[in-house]
């Protein structure tokens, strides 16, 4: 009674929430168009993630369930037959935004490589996960990396800058730091180039994990206990990133909220250590959401440097042959730089190449887009985000003080 | 007992400056201010005259370019209520620093040619210029910036600027500020953060006032607004010639000694004026007049005025309608960008607007002062200049060096170049006028062809 009545609290203080930053934003956004292109950034982050968690709930309740989670909410989101049961999971797209409560229409592509990756070998449908697919583990494989490396090239890590609610949670972290008028700190140059090809390493890791935990379906030999499909740990360790994803505990947290899931489900449920551990949230997962959120509060963008789906889609971005055909490139033109250093200190996650690099395409796996160097660069069209060669934001001349407090 | 009296005497000598007479002082400093007010007087009647349609609001700009008056007593008003009086000599000082702690900055750089006879006396004519001006300018007293300033900020930036702050110590206080050489490294951004931060220290001390983290943002913002009025001026002579050249370099000039929220108010007036003149197509001269655009040495105001006059009054007649020179438009150039509005931040965007967005060619990079060349590029193409001046004053060792650098360049995208070479004196007047004629009569023959 209590959790419900809690649930309830939550579900209005969120809406309100909500409600009034976007009535908020709508107001200084429209009183200075795309004049503050941080404004707008953090309009557009607030409306995705407002799109992802809430707008997907409306529609009919009570579509195919899941023999193994029961009356779980991703199964009454609208978008459970958009594919039919040819896809049940809806498009991958590279974004921190759970398959866990909430997937069947917009899934984490992190969660699919892992999950599709280990029943890879199997046949056809009707084995494991297959149950519910008419395709067979290569086909979804391809599907996923076509959507994946399609996505990329259309806007690449603008999905990091400019949609991904976890990068909205890290950036409200920089805000809450601001309140307190608090410095940040920066990594140094080594550490962060570190920082961000370390992110392959972790993708890596976690795909040879889901295979070696996946063995059941793939080898036919059980490496490890309970993770043949339909066994407790089946779950958890065919992706096993996600328990420890930092997102996983805010995804739950927003859906509880929202009303699309109930907190008592996991006790309504509970038919085992798997579920007695927590339905959706892993104590790794609250582990590293903590280490995670201290970190962006002295770091900007802390998780964005190692963001393993980050990596993923600047792979398809910004490394040859995909960094031709790209469509939304960040550029430079050498001769208006002055080499202020400005693009180089408001960057939020220390890129530095678009200070050093003498002009031309300067889009790196580093860089998500967010185009807080193009809205500070105080020469006029010296920096631009260009979509496909036409050029979409500008550096400016802009000199009045942007930022509010 | 008597040996220290002995130091104590020492110390109260002057190392550089020689001893002057109090009467010759007094003489000097009379006859000096005649001729400079009468020379302040004579160019701008001779502007006037050049454009008969000299926008009115130039009006506020002509009174504050006679510095022994309106802007001296206001000074010295000021000092009076208690207000400190920081000159600076070189760009690099952190003037946000200044306003934050309530205290009015202003550039001490002379241009008097006859305070650099004076100067004579002190160091070999073969210094620049600007340096023998400044240093004849304080040893009679001359200045009513320099001399009412309570601190100086030296930079040591050419060698020049590095000897001239020793010597000016002979009178002021003086804080020195090293800069690196190097701009492009970790390590001279974290020496210059240090000096930025040892200056705040230096002007919280001297005023008495902290600089509060409001009272810094106030400050950028004032500049902010200045550097947007001032490039709201530029945008509008990028188009046919709204305003002679040298009107607008004499408004720019002023902000170095005028008050800069009354600066910017009124050079906002002045490009609502220019703005309706576009919109009637009220040139200041004929829109075919070759664009010229002057480099180099610094050009101070009143004495060091003869080549703009020069070029404006030419027959045929050029305009100037940009310029790179530390004392016009890299003024204002650069405006502070603050990403997030905290003390570490602001210092640190502060320490970079003036170390890494300067193009002073005082810095040495194996890329060949590429900053420089690449802001000269875009002006030309901006502008749509015809013909580049490249005044250098004899002793100005840094901007003599990167002509070469400069010609290659300009060559390469076809703009001619003209190295002018010349000194505060006005004795070469005619024959600088020929050379600039002969110039001049080569772009409008460029132009015509």
């Amino acid at each position: 009674m209590s959790i419900t009545l809690l649930g309830n609290i939550l579900q209005i203080a969120v809406f309100a929430g909500l409600i009034l930053a976007g009535i908020l934003i709508i107001l200084i956004w429209v009183k200075d168009k795309t004049k503050n292109i941080s404004t707008l950034r953090l309009f557009v982050q607030i409306a995705f993630t407002v799109l992802i968690f809430l707008g997907l709930i409306i529609g009919p309740y009570g579509l195919p369930q899941n023999p193994y989670i029961g009356d779980a909410p991703r199964d009454r989101l609208v978008g459970a037959d958009l594919f039919g049961n040819q896809f049940p999971d809806g498009l991958s797209v590279p974004v921190l935004a759970c398959w866990y409560p909430n997937g069947r229409t917009i899934t984490c592509a992190v969660w699919q490589l892992q999950a599709y990756l280990f029943p890879f070998w199997e046949s056809g449908p009707g084995f494991g996960w297959g149950t519910f697919y008419s395709l067979n583990g290569l086909q979804r494989i391809a599907i996923v990396f076509g959507f994946l490396i399609a996505m990329s090239l259309v806007i690449g890590r603008a999905f990091c800058g400019w949609l991904c609610p976890f990068g909205l949670y890290n950036d409200l972290m920089i805000r809450i730091r601001k309140l307190f008028g608090k410095k940040h700190l920066s990594f140094s140059d080594r550490t962060n180039k570190a920082l961000g090809q370390s992110r392959y390493l972790i993708i890596a890791a976690f795909l040879i994990l889901s295979v070696i935990l996946g063995s059941q379906a793939i080898f036919g030999i059980q490496l490890i206990d309970n993770t043949a499909p339909g066994e407790y740990y089946y779950s958890y360790f065919s992706a096993p990133f996600c328990q420890v994803c930092p997102m996983k505990p805010l995804c739950v947290l927003i859906e509880i909220g929202a009303g699309a899931m109930l907190p008592l489900q996991e006790i309504n449920h509970s038919t085992g250590a798997f579920y007695q551990a927590g339905y959706y949230v892993t104590s790794l997962n609250l582990a590293v959401l903590a280490i995670v959120t201290i970190g962006a509060l002295a770091y900007r963008r802390f998780w964005c440097r190692i963001c393993p789906l980050g990596g993923l889609t600047a792979l398809f971005s910004t490394f040859y042959p995909f960094k031709k055909v790209a469509l939304l490139r960040l550029n430079k033109i050498e001769e208006k730089c002055t080499k202020c250093g400005i693009c180089k200190r408001v960057c939020p996650t220390q890129v530095t190449e678009v200070y050093e690099e003498k002009g031309g395409d300067v889009t790196v796996s580093g860089c998500m887009l967010c185009a807080r160097c193009v809205e500070m660069c105080p020469y006029e069209d010296c920096l631009e985000v260009k979509m496909a060669g036409k050029p979409v934001l500008k550096s400016r001349n802009w000199l009045e003080p942007t930022e509010n407090e | 007992m008597s040996e220290t009296l002995k130091m104590k005497e020492q110390k109260q000598q002057k190392k550089y400056v020689p001893e002057i007479s109090q009467k010759e002082i007094e003489e000097l400093n009379k006859s000096i201010e005649t001729s400079s007010q009468k020379i302040v007087a004579e160019t701008i009647k001779k502007m006037k005259e050049t454009d008969k349609n000299r926008p009115k609001t130039m009006k506020y700009f002509d009174e504050m370019a006679d510095l022994f008056d309106k802007r001296k007593k206001e000074i010295i008003e000021e000092k009076k209520s208690g207000k400190k009086v920081i000159g600076y000599l070189c760009l690099f000082a952190p003037i946000e620093l200044i306003l934050a702690a309530d205290a009015i900055p202003v550039r001490v750089n002379s241009g008097w040619y006859d305070a650099s006879k004076i100067g004579d006396r002190v160091v070999p004519v073969e210094v620049c210029p600007v340096i023998r001006s400044t240093i004849g300018a304080k040893m009679v007293a001359l200045s009513p910036f320099l001399e009412n300033s309570d601190a100086i900020i030296s930079v040591l930036t050419c060698d020049g600027m590095t000897k001239l702050g020793e010597i000016l110590s002979d009178y002021k206080t003086v804080w020195q500020m090293t800069i690196p050489r190097i701009k492009d490294s970790d390590q001279a951004l974290q020496l210059w953060n240090k000096e930025i931060t040892n200056i705040k220290k230096e002007i919280e001390k001297l005023t008495g006032n902290k600089i509060t983290r409001k009272k810094l943002r106030k400050a950028i913002e004032l500049t902010q607004k200045a550097t947007k009025a001032f490039r709201r001026l530029q945008d509008l002579r990028k188009g046919n010639p709204v305003i002679m050249g040298r009107d607008a370099m004499l408004a720019i000039q002023t902000y170095m000694w005028d008050d800069i929220e009354r600066w910017t108010e009124n050079t906002n007036k002045l490009c609502d004026e220019l703005e309706n003149r576009v919109k009637n197509k009220n040139w200041s001269t004929s829109p075919d007049t070759p664009k010229v655009m002057i480099t180099g040495t610094p050009m101070f105001w009143p004495d060091n005025w003869k080549v703009p006059t020069l070029i404006e009054e030419a027959n045929p007649q050029g305009v100037i309608v940009a310029d790179e020179l530390c004392s016009n438009e890299r003024i204002l150039n650069d405006p502070v960008g603050v990403d997030e509005w905290t003390m570490n931040d602001m210092i640190n965007a502060i320490s970079e607007r003036y170390l890494m967005a300067s193009t002073c060619p005082c810095f040495s990079s194996s890329d060949g002062n590429e900053d420089r060349i690449n802001w000269l590029i875009t002006k030309v193409k901006d502008y749509k200049i015809d013909g580049v001046i490249y005044y250098v004053v004899r002793g100005c060792m840094l901007y003599a060096m990167e002509y070469t650098r400069v010609k290659k360049v300009l060559d390469d995208i076809n703009v001619p170049v003209y190295y002018l070479d010349t000194e505060y004196t006005r004795e070469d007047v005619g024959q600088m006028k020929t050379r600039i004629e002969a110039f001049l009569e080569m772009l409008s023959a460029r132009k015509d062809f």
